[in-house]
């Protein structure tokens, strides 16, 4: 078309370093990482072939394989849905211009810049059986604590913990769409004897939907990988493999047991499981009319 | 007994915003089935008056009373007032239809007299083939109605209106004030409204009341305020273009410190008059003409007249200044002075 050929060239010079960094660091890395996923490519030597099935016929009979996926899926289930609380709960709670309120939010917002390996050590201490405050917390109640890191249940459930911490984001986000949200709807519902949480159910969250769903779908994508560092720092996968989550076992199976070819392949088997779980909950949103 | 609730006294009501006073010893009475028109100017405080009558908002001192008993305790949904904001304030995820139902459906009213009660409302004011619309699928004028529909289904014993036909174009505003009398005319309810709009403030109140600066300065039929504006403030906001005033000793007469008015309504076009002005331009308004006149000593003059006078800016003409409607007011307090002819007692 005649108009194209005379739109200015700028706009995609511009984008032109992005598009060379996504090309090389990313689309590139991508392709081969699937071609990978078909050969005995082990990283060292320098002639990958192709072996057809044979990675898959392996993911198939890989019990580590089956326990890192139910590691997996535990911490997302889990985390996920606490994750969002947190972040929607508090940023709603401290949207309204109160005194002080700008300190609370800071501290919400000040885990996440932290450097998670950092969190992490600082974890090491909060679960530490003997002197760890968490044990102490619950001595307070009459609870004799959990030797956290060595149980698989509770290791796991360290980890939720230490990742509930750095919500900073998803709670930027609901604070400030939390705001745009007109006051005067707000005054109409209290004229007609909406109290409190009536107002959260019927005109905030459903005002906030397509926020949450895309928080929501951000933080599944988000979970599903970043819990590679607390496992690394605080359990490096165990107890009884409890922690070795799919990004975990990943790592482990290419850069320390079988090479890429066998780590390409879960790489894809995460990405296929993160599309899944993703369109699990958009049909969710769809079917329950969560969106206009 | 009177036939209907809803009747409104507020005294000696004061509000400040920080420092800014929005509401200054505010007095005021509506009566039961009354409505009450509220006119000011920008910042005057009308809107203020409405949110504490709805009880959004609390007053610094003074009283509100419905019905003679004191509301200072009473939530905004036990008021049994209805309002509709200035900029509507429809709930964007629903649809008409929700937005109808929605005080309803927190009050729990049964869903079959819920759903009469929203169809009748949207009837009443022609939007039930837009029940199913969003806000963001309507035109103003629609939203408009499904505002005033919102606050019907309610139901109240007042209705407060922050000019609620602002945004509307002249022929949609006219058919809209034409609606709301005949609600106010079927329902005989209590209705406070708000408007900056000069034909409004005269044609849809029982009364009007002029605010300025958070003080009322007077509360009567309009017509009465028209012809009698108890102050300066009042003779220069109330009609279009407003009320000539000239310091005493000027084109209007003499009168030591007394500020004379007459409104160019009441400036006849006469060879013999005593005013000497040049027109300086002319506003055609199709059935009159507004003449903008200067007089020799710089006083400017409005003058309204037929719409086919033949004069130019630059003409000659002169003016003579019925004397019956001429208005006095002192200088000092800008208050009216009533005079001893009695002719505008
Ligand atoms: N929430 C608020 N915070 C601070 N000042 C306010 C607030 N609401 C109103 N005011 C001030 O109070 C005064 C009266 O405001 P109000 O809204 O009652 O005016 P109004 O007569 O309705 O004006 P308009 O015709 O422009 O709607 C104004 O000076 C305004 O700036
Ligand atoms: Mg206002």
């Amino acid at each position: 078309m005649s108009s194209r050929s005379r739109r200015p060239l700028t706009p995609w010079m511009f984008l032109a370093p992005y598009g060379v960094a996504v090309l090389l660091l990313i689309a590139l890395p991508a392709l081969l990482n699937l071609g990978y996923a078909f050969t005995d490519h082990t990283g060292l030597t320098r002639d990958p072939r192709f072996t057809g099935l044979a990675n898959l016929r392996r993911l198939v009979a890989d019990d580590f394989f089956l326990d890192s996926l139910e590691a997996s899926l535990f911490h997302v289930a889990v985390s996920v849905p606490l994750r969002l609380l947190a972040a929607v709960g508090l940023g709603l709670l401290l949207a309204a211009p109160r005194p002080g309120g700008r300190w609370f939010r800071v501290a919400v917002y000040l885990p996440t810049v932290i450097p998670d390996v950092a969190l992490a050590v600082l974890f090491l201490w909060v679960l530490n059986p003997l002197y760890g405050p968490l044990n102490q917390l619950l001595g307070l109640v009459g609870h004799p604590g959990y030797t956290w890191l060595a149980e698989p249940t509770t290791a796991r459930v360290g980890v939720v913990l230490m990742l509930l911490f750095p919500i900073g984001e998803g709670f930027l986000v609901v604070l400030a769409a939390r705001r745009l949200l007109d006051g005067r709807l707000y005054e109409a519902a209290a004229l007609e004897g909406c109290g409190p949480f009536g107002q959260l159910r019927r005109l905030t969250l459903p005002l906030l939907a397509p926020v949450l769903v895309l928080l929501a779908v951000r933080d599944t994508i988000l979970t599903l990988q970043v819990n590679f560092v607390p496992a690394y720092v605080l359990t490096d996968g165990r107890p009884a493999n409890a922690t070795q989550y799919l990004p975990v076992y990943i790592f482990d199976h290419a850069f320390e047991f079988s090479g890429f070819a066998y780590g390409a392949l879960l790489t894809i088997v995460l990405m296929v499981i993160s599309a899944a779980v993703i369109t699990v909950q958009l049909l969710a949103v769809r079917r329950w009319r969560v969106l206009r | 007994m009177s036939a209907h609730p809803g009747a409104i006294r507020l005294e000696t009501l004061t509000k400040a915003y920080g420092s800014v006073t929005a509401l200054h010893d505010v007095d005021l009475e509506v009566r039961a089935g009354e409505l009450l028109t509220l006119v000011g100017p920008s910042g005057s405080g009308k809107s203020t008056i409405l949110r504490l009558v709805a009880g959004l908002d609390r007053p610094d001192s003074g009283r509100i009373l419905v019905d003679g008993t004191d509301v200072a305790q009473v939530p905004p949904h036990r008021r049994a007032v209805a309002m509709v904001f200035q900029d509507y304030a429809l709930y964007p995820h629903l649809t008409v239809r929700g937005n109808l139902l929605f005080g309803l459906r927190v009050r729990r009213v049964p869903r079959a007299e819920a759903d009469r009660r929203a169809r009748a409302a949207a009837e009443r004011l022609g939007i039930a083939d837009l029940l199913d619309r969003y806000p963001d699928q309507m035109s103003g004028g629609q939203r408009q109605r499904v505002a005033l529909a919102r606050a019907l289904v309610r139901e109240p014993t007042v209705y407060l209106l922050d000019e609620p036909l602002a945004s509307l174009d002249a022929q949609l505003r006219f058919a809209t004030r034409a609606d709301l009398l005949a609600v106010h005319r079927d329902l005989g309810t209590t209705m406070v409204h708000v408007t900056h709009d000069q034909a409004e403030a005269m044609t849809l109140g029982d009364r009007l009341a002029v605010l300025d600066a958070g003080r009322v300065r007077q509360v009567g039929p309009p017509q009465q305020v028209y012809d009698e504006p108890a102050d300066l403030v009042v003779a220069g906001f109330l009609g279009s273009p407003p009320m000539n005033l000239v310091p005493g000793g000027g084109v209007l007469g003499e009168a030591p410190g007394l500020t004379l008015g007459v409104r160019p309504e009441d400036l006849a076009l006469d060879p013999d008059g005593p005013i000497e002005a040049t027109v300086e331009a002319v506003e055609a308004l199709g059935s009159e003409a507004i003449l903008l006149t200067r007089c020799p000593d710089g006083t400017r003059l409005a003058v309204r007249t037929g719409p086919r006078h033949g004069l130019r800016a630059g003409a000659g003409l002169r003016l003579r200044p019925d004397p019956h409607r001429l208005h006095r007011f002192d200088t000092e307090t800008g208050q009216r002075r009533r005079r001893a002819e009695g002719v505008d007692e």
